[in-house]
């Protein structure tokens, strides 16, 4: 039901949110650049103040520049230090299950503890 | 007693001293790089010139006996807190685990851990500051759960030796843990 195919709903909806953006930006150009004493005799009095014509375009390329420090930091902040268990187990591993091992089978996937596989890795089978 | 020269993930020289006491008790010491004379010159070099750009531009000669007094301050409190000469790891089979930091000013500072809180001590490889590295840590036993670990105590954090120095360690430490197990012969 889920698929990415073009329906006819979805033409219609991408069609509608063309011809808003486009009303959008229009109407973005004549409140940043048709004089205030136009607007006022054709009677809108009541538009924010031109100042934020160039302040909000500002604002986002700010926001953008912060958010990629941001999400850096972020990154940096969630890792887990050193001295954490999350570096060695978490709660899915804690509570597996061992299958029973049964012969000439593949063994179970399962989490290996670090004790385990330091053996495996460094200490030479005799 | 032998002492091998390895390198730090940073790329520092450091040296590796293992002393085997006896069949049950290890000791192993990492030495890391000295203070250099040339970087402290140039720290200092650096810190003077700005401080007399300063009083130049200001005409205020408090700045410069205050760049001094922080200067010599600053390289006490540095040596006394942060530089680490040597770490070192006294295994002992049926007592515990002895951890030792030396600073340069001759501060050392110890941390043990008896053995029967010693689950195990592993190479762990984690994320540390854009790197992945490997490090030696005690896994300290919970004493709910006999599988589960409650704590993991880093070791070697300033001089953070490479993997072959640590699978020395490594080596060491196990061998030594292995007796765990085993009861003694002698009754």
């Amino acid at each position: 039901e889920n698929s990415p195919a073009p329906l006819p709903e979805r033409a219609i909806y991408g069609f509608a949110l063309f011809l808003g953006s486009w009303f959008g930006f229009m109407l973005y150009l004549i409140w940043a650049y048709v004089p205030e004493t136009w607007l006022f005799s054709l009677g809108l009095t009541y538009w924010p103040q031109k100042y934020w014509a160039v302040a909000l375009p500002v604002y986002l390329l700010v926001v953008i520049g912060i958010g990629y420090v941001l999400l850096f930091g972020i990154n940096m902040m969630s890792t887990a230090p050193l001295n954490s268990t999350d570096t060695v187990t978490d709660n899915y591993a804690k509570k597996q299950q061992r299958k029973k091992f049964q012969e000439e089978a593949i063994p179970a996937l399962r989490d290996i503890p670090i004790s385990e596989v330091n053996r495996m890795f460094f200490l030479p089978e005799k | 007693m032998e002492e091998r020269r390895y390198l730090s993930a940073s790329g520092a020289r450091i040296a590796l001293r293992h002393r085997q006491h006896s069949a049950s008790c290890g000791e192993l010491a990492v030495r890391c790089p000295r203070l250099r004379l040339r970087s402290l010159s140039a720290a200092t070099s650096a810190a003077w010139l700005a401080a007399y750009g300063l009083f130049v531009v200001t005409e205020n000669s408090m700045v410069l006996s205050a760049a001094i007094v922080i200067m010599l301050v600053g390289l006490i409190m540095y040596l006394h807190f942060v530089k680490i000469d040597q770490e070192s790891l006294l295994v002992i089979g049926s007592l515990g685990i002895q951890v030792t930091s030396s600073y340069a000013s001759g501060k050392e500072s110890t941390t043990f851990i008896e053995m029967s809180q010693v689950k195990d001590v592993v190479i762990n490889e984690a994320i540390h500051m854009q790197k992945v590295i490997y490090y030696l840590c005690i896994l300290l036993q919970d004493p709910g759960d006999p599988q589960g670990v409650s704590e993991v105590v880093p070791l070697f954090q300033s001089s953070k030796p490479r993997l072959d120095c640590l699978i020395e360690v490594y080596k060491s430490c196990q061998e030594i843990l292995e007796q765990r197990k085993t009861p003694p012969q002698s009754s």
